[in-house]
């Protein structure tokens, strides 16, 4: 018989919903730590740039002011001589490194079995796959690969933490990306911005986004980490910019806030 | 019906056992201390709120007033210990009206742990309560749960631990006023630059024996936010609209008095705004 | 913990108070004043415990105005009973009453956690307590001199803050006898050796 009212029999009474399964405590090995901080990768047309902040946290606790996110990939040595991919990883900074000296490994041993270096949407590949080989023990990061393509565009490809990965012109990751992300959609890709006096209503002409030149890119960089600094706890200490151009790689570092 | 509403009680404990999370209070991450000394009590706070991993407030003041001579700093749910610490400042002042005596630091702390031991915990205050009173300098703390100390020198809050360390290393027993308020504010810093819950500025607050209180308001800034890069000034018509109407200020007076202020910004406003530069 | 003694009561206690791993206060006073010569050690939380202590210590300050005559520790010990039995489900409170008045001398009495009340010779209690079971066992002896009581107290506590990680900092001890209540103090600096009577 159908009925609008519900006639179960219920142990208790006061309760206008089922009885959550509370009481039943299950405690389990957690693998995985947020260790906070945030990255950001940007293409010009004959540039790439990472950057990460420094800080590794645990809770409200900081492990260390000076732990860097942005990696040289398939290098020469240990200080990355030689090399022309970069790759940052936030998330959790154990599986961000096990995964960088994965990839590391990969790229070298490509260079000495073809006798040239990788290209970067190889590489790009090449990563998809190692990290949905642990689709479901997953490297738990946020990773953003960088290089000059073969054109010698500025090429960025960012990364889900199980493989899935796009070609972008921008991408905020970690911790303050939600901060991040909507700055960058209106300052690279110019998001939200018309042409004044170009039409009236649906008319307006949106700005068209056009690749920035490396100072200016520099500065958007700079302005994006000293504002997440203010309004996100995980971030700060030092910032990490890694610039890839035909030239080669320079790294430089800058002091942010340590509050 | 005085008190607390429980009247969305049924429905949010519903909603939750289906699987709604409960709304986010600004709070906890904080850094609090006290310490005595030979005339009176010192006691500092940061002066950052946070709503989970997002600054919420960068400039707070977590200094509360309850009389004249007794403060005391707050960690902890922020809306909690606003209206605890303004709650017992009002029955402290009818105590002392009724009475006809300085209210004491003691029946200040006694009345805020009463209150919390009541609500068991859920009013999630944590609190330094200090002052000056006729039997002399009184500091304690004050947990949520209604549990109370008498320490020389005190620290909450989740960057308590760095302040202690501060304390535990520096403290000797016969500072001066000079000597208590830098050892506050070291404790506070310790707090903000190592517990990422606490940040920004210090407030400091001196309650001296025959002396009035002094609110030292942003003690220390060493947060300072710096110059940006570049300049985000945008041209005037960059954002897309639809339609336009305009209310002159003739149509307004039909709705409004309006009155015309002279040109001066800082008048016309009255009292000037807070702002966070 | 807290002894009868030849002439009165002794009551002892650790002075760590703990949140999780962290000290919340390494000088915490556990003997809480509830008459003139009836004290009380605390254990379990303190919140529960100082609400507790504050309730009864009301109380008894009643009774002495309305009878113009101090409570006995029967009294006392009874009304902790009725809080902490009536209450059982909202305290975790382990209390030892011990008190002197002219008519009994000397009493220990004992409210582990579900609210029962035992009067004892002797009674231990919180977490360093279940290390000294078998100390206090050995060395207790009946109508134990005022320095005797002082030694087994202070070195049964010795003994809990060794073994056991949630006591520490300084032993605090209160004698009570005829003549009134006598505070000690002995420091981890010098072994627990001093100073002794502080007041």
């Amino acid at each position: 018989m159908t009925s609008l009212m519900d006639h179960q029999a219920r142990e208790t009474v006061g309760y206008s919903f089922s009885e959550s399964t509370a009481g039943v405590k299950q405690h389990g090995f957690y693998p995985y730590t947020d260790n906070g901080g945030s990255t950001l990768g940007i293409t010009g047309s004959d540039f790439a740039i990472l950057a990460g902040d420094t800080r590794s946290t645990s809770g409200y606790n900081i492990n260390s002011r000076m732990v860097p996110k942005v990696f040289k990939i398939g290098g020469d040595d240990e200080t990355g001589e030689g090399a022309n991919i970069i790759l940052s990883v936030v998330g959790f900074a154990a599986d961000g490194t096990a995964l960088k000296e994965r990839l590391d490994t990969v790229v070298k041993m490509y260079k000495y079995q073809h006798g040239k270096p990788m290209s970067v949407s190889a590489c790009a590949q090449r990563l998809s796959t190692i990290l949905y080989q642990k689709r479901f023990f997953p490297y738990y990061v946020h990773a953003i690969l960088a290089g000059l393509d073969e054109e010698g565009k500025g090429a960025l490809y960012s990364y889900d933490p199980v493989g899935s990965y796009e070609r972008e012109q921008c991408r905020a990751a970690g911790a303050a990306a939600s901060l991040i992300m909507p700055f960058l959609d209106n300052q690279v890709n110019f998001k939200n911005q018309y042409i004044p006096g170009s039409g009236e209503g649906h008319a307006l002409v949106a700005k068209k986004p056009e690749p920035l030149p490396l100072e200016t890119v520099k500065g958007l960089v700079r302005d994006a980490f000293t504002s997440a600094v203010e309004r996100h706890i995980e971030v700060g200490d030092n910032l990490q910019m890694v610039i890839i151009t035909k030239a080669g790689i320079e790294e430089v570092y800058h002091p942010l806030k340590k509050d | 019906m005085p008190g607390f509403d429980f009247s969305n009680y049924n429905r949010n404990a519903a909603l939750h056992a289906r699987g709604v999370p409960l709304p986010k209070a600004t709070s906890t991450g904080t850094t609090i201390v006290g310490c005595i000394y030979d005339n009176g009590v010192v006691i500092a706070a940061d002066t950052r709120a946070t709503s989970g991993p997002i600054v919420a407030d960068k400039n707070c003041e977590k200094l509360h007033y309850i009389a004249p001579k007794i403060w005391c700093a707050g960690a902890g749910t922020a809306a909690d210990t606003e209206f605890t610490t303004a709650l017992i400042s009002s029955n402290v002042e009818l105590h002392s009206l009724s009475t006809g005596r300085d209210p004491r630091v003691i029946t200040c702390m006694t009345m805020l742990k009463q209150h919390l031991f009541r609500y068991q915990g859920h009013i999630g205050a944590y609190l330094v309560v200090a002052g000056v009173d006729p039997t002399g300098v009184g500091l304690y703390t004050v947990h949520a749960h209604g549990s109370t100390d008498k320490l020389p020198y005190v620290t909450m809050g989740s960057g308590s631990l760095a302040a202690m360390s501060v304390f535990e290393s520096m403290w000797q027993p016969d500072l001066n006023k000079e000597g208590a308020i830098a050892l506050c504010s070291e404790a506070i810093k310790a707090g903000i630059f190592n517990d990422l819950g606490s940040g920004s500025n210090v407030d400091v607050c001196v309650i001296e024996k025959d002396k009035p209180t002094q609110l030292l308001r942003n003690y220390e800034k060493p947060n300072e936010r710096g110059e940006k890069e570049r300049n985000y000034r945008f041209p005037r018509g960059t954002t897309a609209w639809l339609n336009q109407k305009v209310i002159s200020k003739e149509d307004m007076k039909k709705y409004v008095t309006i009155e015309t202020l002279s040109g001066d910004d800082n008048l016309a406003a009255g009292e000037k705004m807070e702002v966070d530069v | 913990m807290a002894i009868n003694f030849k002439d009165g009561v002794i009551l002892g206690a650790d002075s760590r108070t703990t949140t999780g791993a962290y000290i919340a206060n390494r000088v915490t006073d556990k003997l809480t004043q509830v008459h003139d010569t009836i004290w009380c050690c605390r254990s379990g939380s303190a919140a529960d415990t100082q609400a507790v202590a504050d309730i009864v210590s009301y109380h008894l300050n009643m009774y002495g105005v309305v009878n113009n005559e101090a409570p006995s520790t029967q009294v006392a010990a009874s009304l902790f009973q009725e809080l902490c039995y009536e209450n059982k489900d909202a305290l975790s409170a382990g209390i030892i009453i011990a008190g002197y008045d002219p008519r009994h001398g000397g009493q220990v009495y004992s409210i582990p956690l579900g609210g029962s009340l035992h009067k004892q010779s002797f009674a231990i209690g919180g977490s360093g307590s279940t290390y000294i079971y078998g100390y206090t066992d050995a060395h207790w002896k009946e109508n134990m001199t005022e320095e005797e009581g002082i030694n087994f107290v202070r070195s049964s506590l010795q003994e809990a803050i060794k073994w056991d990680g949630s006591s520490g900092g300084v032993i605090r001890m209160v004698v009570l006898t005829k003549k009134g209540a006598v505070r000690h103090l002995y420091l981890p600096d010098t072994n627990y050796t001093g100073p002794g009577v502080t007041n």
